[in-house]
């Protein structure tokens, strides 16, 4: 199967950069593309707990809306923990859909992906 | 299952973080011998799919697993 990453990199005080992984994440499950989004760096600011409900820009619907359809359509949520202890902020509490990992697994689907994409 | 596996050589991993949980499994299953067993110890959450995936891209197989109370340990058979 023809695989897709999204790699969130920016975070919260930048959401009009956070809804484009989980449109395209949802778009490719249509196209029968496995797509998977990593969180690192302020990007994991995005999916602690209650973050994605407060944010709503234009009229697009809250970013907890998009991120509900692209989980429901398959989309795989990767996030780097360890990425608060860079910024100095608490470890989140974050959303239970994702799964926390590491350096090898971003680099395992950074090279099993046939495309990769950063926001 | 796991109870029957003998290690060769164990690792402890606790207290360490990405990617120490995986440089350090690296320098000591070279330490053992091809169809031998490492067991490694990690309580960093990021560990159970970091080392997964490390063990299939190194092409070594993960023969156990065990998660209780925060702590993973991994049994690892060095293929190559």
């Amino acid at each position: 199967m023809t695989k897709i990453l999204y790699v969130q990199t920016s975070g919260t005080d930048t959401p009009e950069r956070l809804y484009a992984p989980f449109v395209l994440g949802t778009t490719a499950a249509a196209m029968d593309v496995e797509a998977s989004i990593f969180f690192m760096i302020r990007g994991i600011t995005a999916v602690r707990k209650g973050e994605a409900e407060k944010i709503r820009l234009g009229s697009f619907p809250s970013l907890a809306e998009v991120m509900r359809q692209a989980i429901g359509a398959g989309v795989r949520i990767y996030i780097c923990e360890q990425s608060s202890h860079l910024l100095g902020i608490p470890p989140g509490d974050f959303i239970p859909e994702g799964t926390i990992a590491g350096g090898a697994t971003l680099n395992d689907l950074a090279l099993e992906a046939d495309a990769v994409l950063t926001f | 299952m796991t109870g029957k596996i003998t290690p060769a050589r164990e690792v402890d991993c606790v207290g360490l973080f990405c990617p120490m949980p995986i440089s350090r499994t690296k320098e000591e299953i070279e330490q053992i011998g091809i169809g031998e067993i490492l067991r490694v110890e990690a309580d960093d959450p990021a560990a159970e799919e970091d080392i997964t995936r490390w063990a299939k891209r190194a092409g070594h197989e993960i023969v156990g697993f065990e998660k209780e109370e925060g702590i993973l340990t991994f049994y690892i058979r060095r293929m190559k």
